[in-house]
């Protein structure tokens, strides 16, 4: 049945995609979901919302992903929507630089009001149209590098590294959970984890009587 | 923020045979609609005033029209400016008025479609200012008068929609309100809703959040049924309904309200 509840993960990550309007976070994210992209895509107006179940280390990770609209105009209301994020998509267009150099505004954003320890990933997005350049990859290693994020070129048309960015951040989330309640177990035991067990993390899900997200 | 308008140039002429061609006001007896009126049940995408198809007359014709009006508005409420979503608001009156069988009125469509664009949204205008957004007349306000329209005629409904699922109405009547539907439905469907939006003696918003809350009771089956997540994907792609039943649904509501 289509509507069943289901609780078949292991994990439930939230993640955020943020940017300026019109660097393709839309298309990114139905690329990711559905595999899909549509030139003629309509501004995203408020959020929109997908997930996609895949594995990361052997486990079934939910991806609960949050695409927000990129204008001024509605950025106080998408704010609201970091709450919970363990990570976020930073998106800018190669061939606009104002994309880019906004990169600093939204990374206030998200340090205004999403948890401190958000993984986030730049996606410096449209490579395809490589000829319209107004980005250089070293810049935005650079920059990348100076703000502590990964950071990947991408092309939602051309499906290059959008599977890779997401895998990437996802990745990172788990690590840095398993991490934690490692740190737990040890804490806990006081003498440190003993080969064999297995570790409980925070058993998220999104069913009625807990948080529909993960919170770190 | 004007990306989907995208000009050119041609002789009038060209412009309303393309047009009648397209759209079908043309004196073809076999349509079902007959002749003066419009063809809404098989409006394809191209035909959609917004479409950025090559084929598309709209897009190859009229655009900078509805470009036109977008900028005037905007500099006209420099508080508001042009906000995205504007344009979806814009296109159906546009349709309506350039596809007005009378080729004297369709010739005034960009002046009519204006004075209409602005008259409308001097009832909406305030969802798409920020600075209203926590305001009783903002869009979170319009959002909690939906919840509580719900509450009150479907409260089971409401509560395991807002209390067990936790699905935020922002999450979706965010766009069913700013929007006044229009991405919710494909465009003949928006262009039914509208005609009782537009002339509800009750005023487009009022018409506007009962149309919502029975968009919410026609699915309540399947949404007492759901989670957060297929909930609030459910409500995110409404799927597609039979508009006069869902019109008859919501004008009852107001029935029962006043009874």
């Amino acid at each position: 049945m289509a509507y069943k509840v289901d609780h078949e993960y292991d994990y439930l990550f939230k993640i955020v995609l943020i940017g300026d309007s019109g660097v393709g976070k839309s298309n990114i994210l139905s690329r990711f979901t559905r595999n899909e992209f549509c030139l003629e895509s309509k501004s995203t107006i408020g959020v929109e919302f997908a997930t996609r179940t895949l594995q990361v280390e052997g486990k079934t990770v939910k991806a609960q992903i949050w695409d927000t609209a990129g204008q001024e105009r509605y950025r106080a209301i998408t704010s609201a929507y970091y709450r919970g994020a363990v990570g976020a998509l930073l998106v800018y267009d190669i061939t606009k630089r104002q994309t880019f150099d906004n990169v600093l505004r939204w990374l206030r954003e998200l340090r205004d009001h999403a948890d401190s320890n958000i993984v986030i990933m730049m996606a410096g997005n449209k490579s395809d149209l490589n000829h319209l350049r107004a980005v250089s990859t070293e810049d935005a290693q650079s920059l990348a590098e100076s703000e502590g994020l990964s950071f990947m070129e991408t092309s939602a048309l051309e499906a290059f590294n959008i599977e890779k960015a997401f895998q990437t951040v996802l990745l990172d989330i788990y690590q840095i959970i398993r991490k934690k309640a490692l740190a737990a177990q040890e804490s806990a035991s006081g003498t440190g984890v003993p080969q064999g067990t297995t570790i409980n993390v925070n058993n998220m899900s999104d069913n009625a009587n807990k948080k529909p997200c993960c919170s770190t | 923020s004007f990306g989907f308008l995208n000009v050119s140039v041609a002789s009038q002429s060209e412009i309303t045979r393309r047009l009648e061609k397209s759209v079908g006001c043309d004196n073809d007896e076999s349509k079902p609609e007959g002749r003066g009126l419009l063809s809404r049940s098989q409006i394809t995408h191209g035909e959609h005033p917004l479409s950025l198809g090559k084929s598309s007359v709209w897009n190859q014709f009229f655009q900078d029209a509805m470009r036109n009006i977008l900028i005037v508005f905007a500099k006209l409420n420099p508080g508001i400016r042009y906000v995205q979503g504007m344009n979806e608001i814009l296109a159906p009156l546009f349709y309506v008025f350039k596809n007005d069988p009378d080729v004297e009125m369709a010739a005034n469509a960009e002046a009519d479609t204006f004075f209409c664009f602005v008259e409308l949204l001097s009832g909406f205008r305030d969802h798409f200012c920020q600075q209203l957004d926590n305001s009783n007349v903002g869009i979170r306000s319009t959002i909690t008068r939906l919840s509580q329209l719900l509450k009150e005629h479907d409260e089971e409904l409401w509560r395991h929609l807002e209390v067990t699922t936790k699905v935020n109405p922002q999450f979706y009547a965010f766009r069913w309100i700013t929007l006044l539907l229009t991405q919710e439905f494909n465009f003949a469907d928006s262009l039914h809703i509208w005609d009782t939006l537009l002339s509800d003696p009750e005023g487009p918003l009022e018409t506007l959040l009962r149309v919502c809350c029975a968009m919410l009771i026609l699915i309540r089956r399947r949404l007492l049924a759901g989670d957060f997540t297929s909930n609030l994907k459910l409500l995110q792609h409404y799927p597609s309904a039979n508009i006069s039943h869902l019109l008859y649904v919501a004008n009852k509501l107001r029935t029962q309200a006043i009874g």
